[in-house]
């Protein structure tokens, strides 16, 4: 296994990125009577990056193959842990405002400890409880750092 | 000279302040437990714990911020000796020979060495950054737009050497930062760019946010999907080294104290670089370097004290010309702006007060961790045994915490996400993550600089050239991109023969 597809295709993206970079930056204003405008940086940086991308693609085409790292990819259990810390992250965006910190925090970490080992239930709580309703006490009432109180006021 | 020691006296006086010792003490005790924790690096570590500094004066969290900064060089040092895993970077090289010590049962020795080291380079870095600061600081404020547009292309271009296997994988991080601060407002015309309509987008991304993103919770990605590490102690018997200890190690000391100051001095070099070198330096002088991966003391001794001696140097380019030379320099560059300071030379003429008392911090924070450091390594061992489930949820909250906190909205919490997985598939592709850091912050500094220069020209771009220090700077900066490619079209070349 080596990394020659990985790369093209990474590659590709960042042209396909640059290419919609640059197209923005033409829509802004590229040159002033006294100087670059507002698209003048970002177009030519669009054109070195694509330029860049070309490069990786030719080199992981072309060029001698690069061998894949063992751990490249994860076991399932891996990617199913990520995938719960991505969904904590979602669930905090949306659930923070709304329900404030302490509770949201419980409730995200509660969920993180289950999913990435739950060691023992009344640890597990303590532990929520200490990064939710003691991380909001200690931010929000000692060091005046304010936190989103939600429905239950705290 | 006498003037700077002058000045540096009066920073002795305020950062001798109790609150500021207090600080400082705090600092160097929570710098050594991210450096102990495998997974957090220095950067996001110091990043994590800029809430705690929000409520604090500008000089009492700069202080907290460096003790933070040059406590996790130390903490690092502790896992690769006594568990062969190193909590930072730089402390890869460590293990090689103090794993080997440690299972010899002379972690403590090791541990003495390194922390003796360390105070030394650390404390001879910080005397330069006393002599070197008002000199280079007079010669910066000789400079222009065009000068500092130069200055800026010198940095960037030094980004080079923080590629690590691949120039272009290394150019093209350096070039999304670049574009990730053209995204907000337009410095010169005010105009949006790349802001979708969304008003959070008007300032461009915050600097943690991506920090965070980048290097915590792209790192809390790794870890999970890896199976945690068993943690193994080891037996230790004493912490005081020999004379013969003493005798091996005092030149390497001296040696791995200007390799790390030298390296620390050039923005961009990586503080892997300089621990490498004055490995490899001690082994090639070493009369038996067959002892070398088996044991010798010269191998812990003279990686540890570049290390530090590197951290306090970096400094130097980040306090007198506001160039960060690493991600964690950038991250206190972040600090310095979030309290309204903006580091370079005008902060030496305007707060000499703040700079000088946080120069002072840096010596008291050194004997602070050389005192504590030992008697407190049991503890750091046990914190190593908490469960990583554990470990990984609190550095969770912290990141949500510090996050949040700084801007009080969701938006960033969002943007340290989508960092995060761009830090995760940077590390599986091989891309350092550290050029997309110093550009995106360089980057606008940058675009003010020539933007600027051509507004004074009426847009005439022969005024970088025909000004002495601006075309010299640009000069260098080419001579650095041209060395860099050869190499890499070297190595290239070097694989292909291989294959």
């Amino acid at each position: 296994m080596t990394m020659k597809r990985t790369y093209c295709i990474a590659g590709s993206l960042f042209l396909l990125l640059a290419i919609w970079i640059a197209y923005e930056s033409l829509q802004m204003r590229y040159y002033t009577p006294l100087g670059p405008g507002p698209g003048f940086f970002s177009f030519w940086l669009a054109v070195l990056f694509g330029g860049m991308a070309v490069v990786m693609i030719v080199q992981a085409a072309a060029g001698p193959p690069e061998p894949m790292p063992a751990d490249f990819f994860a076991p399932r259990i891996g990617y199913l842990r990520i995938g719960a810390v991505v969904l904590a992250l979602v669930v905090t965006i949306h659930a923070l405002d709304p329900l404030g910190f302490s509770l949201t925090m419980f409730g995200v970490c509660a969920f993180l400890l289950y999913a990435l080992g739950w060691q023992n239930i009344f640890v597990g709580l303590l532990v929520s409880l200490a990064c939710s309703f003691g991380a909001y006490h200690v931010f929000d009432h000692w060091l005046q750092v304010p936190l989103p109180r939600g429905i239950i006021g705290f | 000279m006498v003037e700077s020691f002058q000045l540096l006296t009066g920073g002795f006086v305020t950062a001798l302040q109790p609150v500021n010792l207090l600080f400082a003490l705090i600092g160097c005790i929570l710098g050594t437990l991210i450096g102990v924790l495998p997974g957090v690096g220095p950067a996001a570590g110091t990043a994590i714990l800029i809430p705690l500094t929000v409520v604090l004066d500008p000089t009492g969290a700069i202080i907290m911020l460096s003790a933070i900064y040059y406590g996790t060089m130390y903490g690092g040092t502790i896992t690769s000796v006594l568990l062969n895993m190193p909590g930072e970077a730089a402390s890869v090289v460590t293990c090689i020979d103090g794993y080997q010590m440690a299972k010899q049962g002379r972690a403590g020795v090791a541990l003495s060495v390194a922390a003796i080291g360390s105070f030394i380079g650390g404390t001879v870095a910080t005397l330069g950054l006393v002599m070197l600061a008002l000199p280079l600081t007079r010669f910066a404020l000789k400079f222009g737009p065009p000068e500092f547009f130069a200055l800026m292309v010198v940095g960037l271009s030094l980004v080079t050497g923080l590629a690590g296997k691949s120039l272009v994988r290394a150019l093209l991080a350096a070039i999304m930062g670049l574009l990730i601060a053209q995204i907000g407002t337009d410095p010169i015309m005010g105009a949006p760019r790349f802001t979708f309509g969304r008003p959070e987008l008007l300032d461009g991304f915050g600097i943690v946010p991506v920090v965070m993103g980048l290097f915590g919770i792209g790192e809390i990605f790794t870890n999970v999907e890896m199976k945690a590490v068993q943690v193994f102690e080891t037996n230790m018997r004493s912490l005081v080294p020999t004379f013969k200890d003493v005798k091996d190690t005092a030149w390497p000391v001296v040696r791995g104290t200007f390799i790390g100051f030298f390296l620390g001095l050039i923005p961009g070099v990586g503080a892997v670089v300089p621990t490498f070198l004055a490995y490899s330096v001690e082994k090639k002088l070493s009369r038996t370097p067959e002892r070398f991966g088996s044991g010798a003391i010269e191998g812990v001794a003279s990686p540890e004290t570049a290390n530090n001696s590197y951290a306090n140097a970096a400094l130097i380019p980040l306090f007198t010309l506001g160039i960060p030379g690493s991600p964690t320099t950038a991250v206190l560059m972040g600090a310095f702006m979030m309290n309204g300071l903006i580091p370079g030379p005008m902060l030496f003429k305007e707060n000499p007060q703040f700079v000088w008392a946080v120069i002072a911090s840096l010596y008291i924070g050194n004997v602070m961790l050389l005192v504590l450091n030992l008697p407190f390594i049991r503890v750091w061992v046990a914190v190593l045994k908490v469960p990583y489930s554990i470990m990984m949820t609190v550095i969770f909250a912290f990141c949500i915490v510090g996050v949040y906190s700084l801007s009080s909205s969701v938006f960033d919490i969002g943007v340290m996400l989508a960092f995060g997985l761009v830090g995760y598939a940077f590390k599986k592709l091989d891309i350092p993550t550290a050029p997309l850091l110093l550009t995106m912050i360089l980057g606008p500094l940058m675009e003010r600089g020539l933007r600027q220069s051509l507004e004074m020209s009426r847009g005439d771009f022969s005024i970088l050239f025909t000004r002495p220090i601006s075309a010299t700077l640009l000069i260098l900066a080419v001579i650095v991109i041209v060395i860099s490619t050869f190499r890499a079209v070297g190595a290239v070349r070097g694989a292909d023969s291989q294959v």
